[in-house]
């Protein structure tokens, strides 16, 4: 019996021995793995992003350039709907029966519980007639959401388009998720970091089968959607609407700066598009017909076209030639039209008379000399030199060395150097090779045509230069972020490389260009405003047809006004126009005025640019 | 002795009838907090499943009092009464309609019971009437393994087998497997009455080690402290030498030292056949199954998803336990194990464990484990004052019944047991579960406080 008797200790020893397995085993799951709590959290909570609204921008005088405006998209939650009349519900929702069925099916197919969008982004004034029907059909409602809005149909290129991020872009930045939006060229693009804002979380408790039931911990951690910083850019909508008009029917680009700050005043290419086109639902239908338009209206080309600067370069070389001491101010060179061609002028005495009648072998003597200086003996060598010298002063000017400004995907123009004759021309299978050219072989740069490409902007900051006799602010659009200034390095005085006593004869040369006779811009004149300017005229070939083709000369203006304490300076160029003076001198002309006077005095003239239809393309000459 | 309230009262053993209460309001406001939904509070609404749980309560505490009131030879009387009047209601329910695949209810509107909850009652009752009139042990403890040892052990328990084996059966037929193997845990009552030998318990020690075994082994485990990633059979191990070390401690202070050496041998013993035995396991699952048998054993453990959905469940309902934390989500703040949710699923019955852990945390898992502990204990400490045999047996076969609904219950909870839908007695919500529950307690209860008066 005693041996009996004992069982009861096994027994009580065994009702010990597992409740005690099942402390170990709780304090193991409750208080040391967190395995049981990570995955408690994923299935009873969910995160809902709330999307911020974008930063607004306005232009300098404070006018909207982007704003937001509501969007409504339509959402399905499929085992809540009741059989809708599917012909009913897709005419209101204004899609056909099929897409309607197919964006069903795939709604059905992502999940029966869980929203699916049927319809994205429609319009307040088109969901104003869906909005009163919508309710008699359970399960399906609307969400909204903010889209751009351009109050005005100008500034594409600078303002950029929206679109939904790429696989690159998520890679770039884990704050983006498939779906999201994000700025893709412009400023939309440069200032995406500022504009976008930033996302809120909504965490919710979910049910076993997703849905969601109430807000976890009654919404302590969650948080608020902020919208993005409103920014300011030095745009002037007026003037910037106003190239925009004087630029119909043209192909080419104005970009005005401020001479004293960097800012641009306006960036206009011309064709252009209404931005409002590229705007969520809108981008899909029309971004394919704008890219494949052939006079590519998709094309920024103020900061991505490189072309010859014709004779508007004709000012660097002189400001390098009296900087390098190998002519003063009074250097003449006769009209000798035996080398480069020229027009019929009185032979120019002078840098500012070279200047003010743009004389071909005035300049392509005077560019000789800096080219040649004749520090080697060797013809050749002298030039590998002098170019070397001549390039790292265009350098200076921030001409072809990408001017880290804070329009995206801008691209530079290009100068020449001796590396570059050496290796890279005419071909890169068959160069000159080393001292195997001189400046008989490369005067085409003299006069800016030839190897020498500068982009518009590239242009309108030489303006700048001149207006300030000699130095910059790198150009840039932004003018203000928030309550905040702008980056660091729009704030660095950029030198270059001439003197400002230099600059004198040159400026007195623009001057005489649009104020004496015999100038070259006589059509760019307003009385009173003191405008310098300097015209060109680029040769330009296509090849077409398996033949090289002579076109219309590019019409090429640059300027700044008034003279003293200038206040813009601009470049214009016209593709295909024919000379400086004749197209791009007066468009110049008349927005320097509207920019200063606020008004056209010259009504005559204002209309002549408006009538001008310079689309067409002419072959001029035929080049086997 | 009837008509005296003194005497009636005076030998009731509060302390099991305090646990008794502290488990149902346990129960209640835990059951209250897994249908917790705050559009809809309130809190005697008969409707609702805390109501309900209030209301059979009610009706128990009521039979309670008038068992109080009967005269304790008189329930030994009725035992084998009561057992035939289950036994035909058993019958009967195999004919009634089929709910959840199961012939188990008796309907009466929206209130249901399950006779088969009644079947654990009645035999209990009828059990401790049999062993009690059986004649005492008394050479025969020394089994062999021969064919005449079973010949002759069914000639003198066939009565014991027809008694258990009746119900068991008929259960297994509506089906209802979690109540057959509960019967299964009579064995510790006819093991500590001398009618099984040690054979049979340590098949069962060996059967629970076993599936533990085959159901943590191939997971692994961050040891506490330590950052060490262990393997599930070490894991294993490692609890065992703890609890060793627990017990030897528990020797070392609390049993006389001539009593001493005896027991470190069985420890000692024990120990070692038991780690041997979680290897042999280990290596045989590992090394001898097919992948198919394997599928077959992890779907019987439950480690594998089946088609019910019985892996999803018990992710879910871990989940919910170990997301508690230590000190818990706080009442009524369960995000998982509440029903409004729906992740865990028999939220209120089978795995109201989990809303209690998730909510109380470790702190509270360890008080309600504690709490079955001290209340199984008792119930053993309680069975071994009896003078009466059948008082004793009863004693033995309701901790035998409490000790294997907890053990599966919280075992399936926190994955340690299979998957076996049996409810967590006094605290799940059920009403034929609470009735009988407590009807085991008061019966004993009743029969306890008889102690010193009834000499048989």
């Amino acid at each position: 019996m005693k041996n009996v008797d004992n069982r009861k200790y096994v027994i009580a020893l065994i009702f010990m021995l597992i409740p005690l397995i099942f402390i170990v085993r709780l304090f193991y799951m409750q208080v040391v793995d967190d395995k049981w709590k990570e995955r408690a959290a994923q299935i009873s909570e969910n995160k809902v992003i709330t999307y911020p609204a974008r930063g607004i921008v306005y232009d300098r005088n404070k006018t909207k350039l982007i704003s937001n405006e509501v969007y409504y998209d339509i959402r399905v939650i499929p085992n809540q709907t009741d059989n809708p009349d599917s012909f009913a519900l897709a005419k209101l929702l204004d899609i056909s029966i099929e897409e309607y069925t197919s964006q069903m099916n795939k709604a059905r197919g992502y999940s029966k519980r869980k929203p699916s969008d049927l319809v994205k982004q429609i319009p307040p004034d088109e969901f104003a007639d869906i909005a009163p029907e919508l309710y008699k059909y359970p399960g399906f409602y609307e969400v909204d959401r903010t889209l751009r809005v351009y109050p005005k149909p100008i500034a594409a290129h600078v303002l950029g388009y929206m679109a939904e991020v790429d696989s690159g872009d998520i890679k770039a930045d884990p704050y983006y998720k498939s779906g999201d939006i994000i700025g893709k060229s412009g400023i939309e693009k440069s200032y995406e970091s500022v504009l976008r804002g930033k996302k809120g979380m909504k965490y919710y408790l979910q049910d076993a089968i997703g849905v969601e039931t109430s807000r976890f911990e009654d919404g302590k951690y969650d948080t608020l959607a902020q919208q993005g910083e409103s920014i300011t850019i030095s745009i002037d909508a007026e003037i910037q609407e106003y190239g925009e008009l004087l630029m119909q029917n043209k192909r080419g680009s104005i970009v005005a700066i401020e001479p004293e700050s960097g800012e641009i005043l306006a960036m206009i290419s011309s064709p252009s598009y209404d931005p409002n086109l590229l705007v969520g639902r809108r981008l899909g239908q029309n971004y394919g017909a704008l890219e494949q338009d052939t006079l590519l209206p998709l094309y920024n080309r103020s900061a991505l076209a490189r072309y010859n600067p014709g004779s508007t370069f004709k000012l660097l070389n002189a400001l390098i030639a009296l900087q390098e001491g190998v002519i003063d101010s009074n250097a003449t060179f006769p009209c000798t039209k035996s080398l480069v061609g020229c027009h019929n002028h009185p032979t120019a005495n002078g840098v500012s008379q070279g200047v003010k009648m743009s004389c071909n072998p005035y300049f392509y003597a005077l560019t000789r000399k800096i080219i040649q200086q004749g520090k080697f003996k060797s013809h050749f060598k002298d030039a590998a030199y002098g170019l070397d010298v001549w390039a790292s002063y265009l350098a200076s000017f921030g001409i072809g060395t990408g001017m880290d400004t804070d329009f995206p995907g801008m691209k530079a123009g290009f100068i020449p150097n001796t590396d570059f004759y050496d290796n890279d021309f005419p071909s890169k299978s068959r160069p000159y090779g080393q001292y195997g050219w001189a400046y008989s072989t490369i005067y085409s740069n003299s006069i800016g045509q030839g190897e020498v490409e500068m982009t518009p902007l590239e242009l309108a900051n030489m303006a700048c230069i001149m207006a300030n006799r000699g130095w910059f602010y790198k150009p840039h659009l932004i003018k203000e972020i928030g309550q905040n200034g702008i980056p660091e390095k729009f704030l660095v005085k950029q030198q270059t490389k001439v003197k400002e006593k230099h600059f004198r004869p040159v400026i007195e040369g623009m001057y005489r260009v649009v104020h004496e006779a015999g100038g070259t811009a006589r059509r760019a004149k307003v009385d009173s405003l003191d405008i310098c300017g300097k015209t060109g005229t680029a040769e330009n070939f296509k090849n077409y047809d398996g033949k090289r083709h002579q076109l219309t000369d590019h019409s090429i203006f640059i300027a700044f006004a008034p003279r003293d304490n200038p206040k813009i300076a601009i470049s214009v160029y016209i593709e295909n126009a024919g000379f400086g003076g004749t197209w791009a001198a007066p468009i110049a002309s008349l927005i320097i005025e509207k920019y200063l006077t606020g008004k056209i005095k010259d009504q005559a003239k204002e209309q002549r640019i408006l009538d001008a239809d310079l689309m067409p393309i002419k072959i001029v000459k035929k080049k086997v | 002795m009837r008509g005296d309230n003194n005497k009636l009262w005076a030998d009731v053993d509060w302390m099991l009838v305090g646990i008794y209460f502290l488990l149902i309001i346990f129960s209640v406001s835990n059951i209250y907090s897994a249908g917790y939904d705050p559009e809809h509070s309130g809190l005697f609404d008969m409707g609702t499943e805390h109501g309900k749980q209030i209301m059979w309560v009610g009706i128990s505490v009521f039979l309670g009092v008038i068992i109080m009131f009967l005269d304790g030879s008189l329930i030994k009387k009725l035992s084998y009464p009561v057992y035939i009047i289950v036994i035909v209601l058993l019958i009967l329910v195999l004919f009634m309609p089929a709910i959840n695949g199961a012939k188990s209810w008796f309907g009466f509107g929206s209130f249901g019971i399950q006779p088969s909850e009644l079947g654990k009652l009645a035999a209990c009752l009828a059990l401790s009437t049999h062993l009690s009139s059986m004649a005492p042990i008394t050479t025969r403890l020394k089994p062999g393994f021969s064919l005449s040892y079973v010949g002759d052990m069914i000639n003198t328990h066939w009565k014991t087998v027809l008694i258990l084996g009746l119900p068991a059966v008929l259960v297994l037929l509506q089906p209802d497997a979690g109540t057959f193997i509960i019967f299964t845990s009579f064995i510790l009552v006819l093991y500590r009455e001398g009618y099984a030998g040690n054979i049979l318990l340590f098949l069962l020690i060996g059967v629970i080690i076993a599936v533990i075994t085959l159901i943590v082994a191939d997971s692994s485990f961050m040891l506490p402290f330590l950052k060490i990633k262990v393997g599930g059979k070490v894991g294993i191990i490692i609890s065992l030498l703890v609890m060793g070390l627990i017990f030897f401690i528990l020797i070392r202070y609390f049993v006389l030292k001539r009593n001493r050496s005896p027991l470190y041998r069985a420890l000692v013993g024990s120990l070692i056949v038991a780690i041997l035995f979680v290897n042999f396991i280990e290596w045989g699952y590992s090394t001898f199954l097919e992948e198919h048998q394997k599928e077959r054993i992890d779907l019987v453990v439950g480690k594998i998803e089946d088609p019910d959905g019985k892996g999803y469940n018990i992710n879910r309902a871990k989940a919910a336990i170990g997301s508690g934390g230590f000190s818990g989500k706080g009442y009524l703040q369960a995000t998982l194990a509440n029903a409004s949710q729906k992740h865990v699923p028999m939220q209120s019955t089978d795995f109201i464990f989990c809303t209690w852990s998730e909510e109380r945390g470790f702190i509270g898992s360890f008080v309600l484990v504690l709490l079955y502990t001290i209340l199984l204990i008792k119930i053993v400490s309680i069975a071994e004052r009896q003078r009466a045999k059948y008082t004793r047996i009863f004693a033995y076969c309701v901790a035998g019944v409490f000790f294997y609904h907890f053990m599966i219950n919280v075992g399936m909870a926190i994955g340690l047991a299979p998957v076996i839908g049996i409810p967590l007695p006094l605290f799940s919500y059920g009403g034929s579960q609470v009735l009988t529950f407590s009807l085991l307690i008061f019966i004993l209860v009743k029969l306890d406080s008889e102690r010193k008066v009834v000499l048989q």
